[in-house]
Formats: C-alpha cells, structure tokens, sequence
C-alpha cells in the first residue's frame, strides 16, 4: 500500500503544476483583456486634435553675396483641409514675414506666396532691394498659420524678440578647394583614447539592430589640461581619459538616446538629450561627480549641437536655426527665455559670435560678427560636394573649420586652418565613422590640438592631430 | 520542509503563467488596438502633405517590425527587448514608418500611391538594405546632392526621410531611430556619410 501510495505522489504533483499553470494562464489573459480595454479606452481618448498640428521648414540665408537676390522660403507642414486632413495634399497655409534692415528699423509686413516649390519651401517672399542691400543686413521673422484652423507657428521661435540676422558676407577671404583628393589622410599625433566595445571599465557602449547602427558614443569633449570625456550614453556613464589612459567613470542619469555633451570649466557635464517627457529635447546638467543638478527643455522641437559659451551652455536649435543659451549666471532659462535670447552664431569669449552657413551644395561661408556687423570672413568654395560643417571654431587670429567633402561613395574631413589670406593649413582626415555619433560631435579644438571622436568594427578612439601653429 | 508540496507547486506554476501571458501581452497590448483594413488608393501625393503624414508618428515610439500607431504622442511599448523578435508595441521602424509615409503598395510591382491609417498594421515589403538598393517599382536610387524634402538617405541598416537641410549642412531627418531614440525629427549627417545612398520614391503630384 505504501508503495503505491509513493507511486502515485508525482502524478498528483504534476496533477497540481497542470492546475496552476492553467489557472495561472487564465487569470493573466483576464488581466490583459482588462488592462487591454483601459489602455485602448485611455489612448483613444487622448490622440491629437489634428487642428494644432503645424510645423515650419526653413533654411535663413546667414550669410549672402552681394548682389544675390533673396527671396526667403518656407514649408509649413500641417494637416490639409476637408475631411481628409492626412491625406497626402498640402495644406491650407499661408502667412507673413517681417523684415527690417538690420536690428533698429520698424519691420516691414510681407505677405508670403503660394509657390509650386517644395524643395526650397512652398512659401516664398521676395526681400525688397533696399533690405537685401543694407550694409547691416536685414533681420526678420515669420509667422505661418494653417489658414483652416488658425494655428500658427513662428520662426524663429523668439519672433521680434530675437529675429533672424542676415549679413553681407563681404569683403570675404575667397578659398577654392578645387576637387578633393580623397585618400590622401594624415595619420593623428597620438591616439588618448582607446577603448573596445564593451560594458567594463575602460570599454564603451555599443548599441546595434537590425534596423539601426551601430551606435557608439555619442560624443566627447576636451578639457583644456587634454583630458577627455566620453560620453557612453548605452552604459549611461561618463569615462574619462587622461595621458592616454583611463582617469574616471561617472555614471550619468541619461536615457541612452543619441546626445550631445558639453563639459564645463568646473568639470559639471552637461547632456543634451534627443528626448524629454515634454515635447522638446531636453538639456541635463549634472555635478563633477555625475550628481543631476538640472533638467531643462530647450525651446525648438529640434537640436544640431551643444556646446560651453562663455555665459553656459547653448545650443544650435531647429527650426529656428539659432543659438540659444540655456543658462544665464546660476539660473537655467525658460523655453521662451531661450527663444528670446536666439543668435546666429555660436558665442565667443571675447564677445563676438561665429557664424557658419554651408550654402548651395558646396560651399561653407564663415563670418565672426560683432554687433551684428561682420568683422573678418571667408567664403570656401569646393568642386566636390560639401556635406556638414563638423567645427568652426577662432584659433588665434585664426579659425579652424572642419568640412566633409563626399560623392556617392566616399567621404573624408577636410581640416582648413583659416587665416588673413586664406588657407594657411590645411589636410585630410579619415572619417572613422564606422559607429554613429551626435551629428556635429566627431571633433573639437582644445589649445592648439584638434581631437577626433573615431571608431571601427573593434572599439572606439580619440585621435589627436596637432595644429602647429601658434594662438 | 519539501518544496514538493501540492501547494507550492500549484502557486509556483500559477505564477510562472501569470507571468508568462502578462509579460507577453504587456509587449503586446498595443497591437492589439490596430487593425488590417485595406489601404485606400490616393490620387495625390504630395511631398510637404507626405510630412503632415510622418509627423502623426513623431513622439508614437519605435518598434522593430512594426508599423502602427496613434497619435497621442505617447509611446505605448516603451523599453522593449533590443530587437530580436517583432513584440507587438507601438510604433514602426525605420522602413516601415518609410513604406506607410510613402503610400507604398504591399506589391513591390505596382508604383501607386495607398494611405495606410495610422493604426494599420503594416510594414511593407522593404528593409533599409532594399530601399537602399532602389528595389520596388516605386522606389529608385538618387543623387545625394540633389536629395530634398522626403527624399531618403539609406543604409544596410537603416532609412531616414529628409525633412529640411540645415545651415550647417546637415539634414534635419524623420525617421524611427531605435528604442532609446524612438520616432522623431533629428539632425543627422547621412547625406555626406558614404555608408548611406539617396533614395526617392517616384510619382510625387508635386
């Protein structure tokens, strides 16, 4: 009896595992289907009124030839009218750009006119001669409504507050590049980071899928004494290098998305994140130590890079195409505070601003203003396609502009020392962009040295190409 | 004490399946809002009307595989598992968002134009690799430097829409971009990346 009785005690375990797996399965599709109905009640509820849905596309002429005709071009993107607002056709906009020579004048209204041009912008107002010929440029701004719903957009985002600025570029230091020769690149001074792929100490972050990447580091930065931070946004930490060796791991509270970093005089990190629970990007400060200290919304739906001015940080946002500080003394600003104080260029110490502009398909127009009036610039022409401005940054009596020249095929940064009479050094770099970065990280100047933010298939590196010139 | 009791047993295979239905419908909760009705054939296609489009999407996630959406800018599948199986959450990727902004046809042979709903689940037939390689009737390779507004950069690996050049020569880009990034208007650097060609989809009304 015993014995069967031994026999038959795993059926009924087994009996009793069956029963609550059964069980156990019911209940869970029960809670799903209930969560199920909220979730699809809740998300239902709460979709877009359409009727809010605007947004601008804009390209501000920054820097002009004289004698070019301006004719200042917008997309406005917003639902069409009628009963199918997402059907394909454009919608129902219009609107005015206000225009004033240089920063004091009275605007002037200009009503913008339906075009057939989307590429350049469906919306277009001619600048009148006498504005486009006043030696201290013109500013302006615009302000597009869908004409169905009323909602409207301005840009730049500050309006009258802060309009855009648009300068003659000359008299401009003429550069022509002619055709680049690709694979012809200068080997850096010193590798002072290295690192694999990896989560350890000493390794950094690879995020990969089927759909995406690779994805490395998203940026860096120098310090003046050469010590290098990168930011590991997948192990979300800060690591730090110094004489070619690893200094430091700060871990920092971001979301592992594709952002740029800034690291300050005082060692504080500032983060800027491609996302925030808002509907703007958002900037994250944190201590030395990686402790967060704050988290500000920047005001444009869209961020090109950060960077330490001499008052905080600032960053280059879109659709208004300007720089607008994040920070004024100890205090973090207001989205519209932002917006109120855009400017074309990007801050400098000693006061004036850098303003780059990368017109047509190959060219880069560079200019440092004062007082809104240009002081020196030049104008780099090439007869091989442009892409981005990766840096543009004073060195000296100098300015170090960092361009890629491309074709369908290849690719390869051109570093242009830039002085009185033109280039005065200038050399090639390999892209080393097997693994995605912030869009214009890959490089910054700290004294004399350029550093490159580089990777391959096995890790990631920062290279050091000395200038050799003096400051 | 035996871990062998009747009792244990039972509460531990009930919470192993508790567990197991609940963490898979978590992931699968929001597919379950979408549907499979058919497109509707769309005689215009205009490229700043094909944004309007894309940017329903914005703020809606990212999701492998996937290709459906609601537009109350809020992702509903948040931190799913780094792409190894389609999890049902909301969002599309990079060629899924592409194929429906782009009111492509399931028949790679027909160049027509379709509006998907945005709570249609479907991804289409292209990955980044073939609209890279210009596959479809409605697709082409294109010029780099003459690429423009809903033009596409594409790689092996992934595919983003022109939304406007920026002056430092960058392009402010639509696209799905990955689950930390989800679906968004960002500035990248495709155009000048040899890892990326141009991509246009053919037969825009203007």
């Amino acid at each position: 009896m015993r014995a069967i009785r031994a026999d038959r005690r795993p059926l009924r375990l087994l009996g009793w595992c069956a029963c609550g797996l059964a069980l156990g399965a019911a209940a869970g599709v029960c809670a799903v289907a209930v969560a199920t109905a909220v979730a699809s009640g809740r998300s239902t509820s709460a979709d877009r009124d359409p009727a809010g849905l605007i947004d601008v596309g804009h390209l501000p002429p920054l820097l002009r030839l004289a004698g070019e005709k301006v004719t200042l071009r917008f997309n406005v993107f917003c639902p069409a009218r009628g009963d199918d607002p997402f059907g394909g056709a454009p919608c129902d906009a219009g609107g005015d750009v206000f225009v004033r020579a240089g920063g004091s004048d009275a605007f002037r209204q200009l009503p913008l006119r339906r075009t057939d041009d989307v590429a350049d912008g469906r919306y277009a107002a001619d600048v009148p001669a006498d504005l486009a010929a006043a030696p201290e440029g013109f500013s302006y701004y615009a302000v597009l409504r869908n004409e169905a719903t009323g909602a409207s957009v301005t840009v730049p985002s500050g309006g009258a507050a802060a309009p855009q600025l648009s300068l003659l570029l000359d008299p401009a230091v003429e550069v022509d590049l002619g055709r680049h020769a690709f694979g012809s690149t200068r080997h850096a001074d010193s590798r002072v980071a290295d690192a694999a792929w990896g989560s350890a100490p000493g390794e950094v972050g690879l995020e990969h899928g089927p759909s995406f990447g690779p994805i490395g580091p998203s940026s860096f930065d120098v310090a003046s004494n050469g010590e290098v931070s990168v930011l590991d946004q997948v192990n979300k930490r800060v690591e730090r290098w110094r004489a070619g060796r690893t200094s430091g791991v700060v871990p920092v509270a971001v979301t592992g998305g594709i952002a740029d970093m800034a690291v300050e005089r005082d060692g504080s990190v500032d983060v800027l994140e491609p996302t925030s629970a808002g509907p703007t990007p958002e900037l994250r400060s944190f201590d030395s130590s990686g402790k967060l200290q704050s988290k500000t919304p920047i005001d444009d739906r869209t961020w090109s890079q950060l960077r330490a001015g001499p008052q905080g940080p600032e960053v280059q946002q879109e659709p208004s195409e300007q720089w607008m500080p994040a920070q004024r003394g100890r205090s973090w600003l207001t989205r519209s505070a932002q917006g109120r104080g855009g400017h074309p260029g990007r801050a400098l110490a000693n006061g004036n601003e850098l303003v780059v502009y990368r017109a047509g398909t190959s060219e880069a127009r560079i200019a440092e203003v004062s007082g809104g009036r240009v002081k020196r610039s030049w104008r780099v022409t090439s007869a091989t396609p442009l892409g981005e401005i990766q840096l543009a940054e004073p060195l000296g009596s100098r300015v170090v502009v960092v361009v890629r020249p491309y074709t369908e095929t290849q690719d390869e940064f051109l570093v242009l020392v830039l002085g009185p009479r033109g280039v005065e050094r200038s050399f090639s770099v390999d892209s080393a962009d097997w693994a995605e970065t912030a869009p214009l990280a890959r490089f910054r100047l700290a004294g004399s040295s350029l550093y490159q933010l580089g990777s391959t298939p096995s890790g990631t590196h920062v290279d050091r190409f000395d200038l050799e010139v003096n400051r | 004490m035996s871990l062998l009791r009747p009792r244990v047993v039972f509460l531990a295979a009930f919470l192993v399946a508790l567990s197991l239905v609940a963490a898979k419908a978590a992931l699968g909760a929001f597919v379950s809002q979408c549907n499979y009705n058919a497109p509707t054939p769309s005689p215009n296609m205009y490229r700043d009307g094909s944004v309007t489009v894309a940017l329903v999407a914005r703020f809606e996630g990212y999701h492998w595989g996937g290709g459906c959406w609601n537009d109350n800018d809020v992702d509903e599948g948040p931190n799913e598992p780094l792409q190894t199986v389609s999890s049902g959450g909301e969002g599309g990727d990079c060629s899924g968002l592409t194929f429906k902004v782009w009111r492509e046809s399931l028949n790679t042979g027909d160049g027509g134009h379709y509006q998907w709903g945005k709570l249609r689940n479907v991804h289409g037939p292209y990955s980044a690799a073939s609209f890279k390689a210009g596959d479809g009737v409605p697709n082409a390779t294109y010029s780099k430097v003459d690429a423009t507004v809903m033009d596409a950069f594409a790689s092996s690996t992934h595919i983003g829409m022109i939304y406007q050049r920026s002056t430092s020569g960058a392009d402010q880009i639509i696209e799905a971009k990955c689950e930390a990034c989800g679906t968004n208007i960002f500035t990248r650097t495709y155009r000048a990346d040899s890892s990326y060609g141009g991509v246009r989809r053919m037969g825009w009304t203007g």
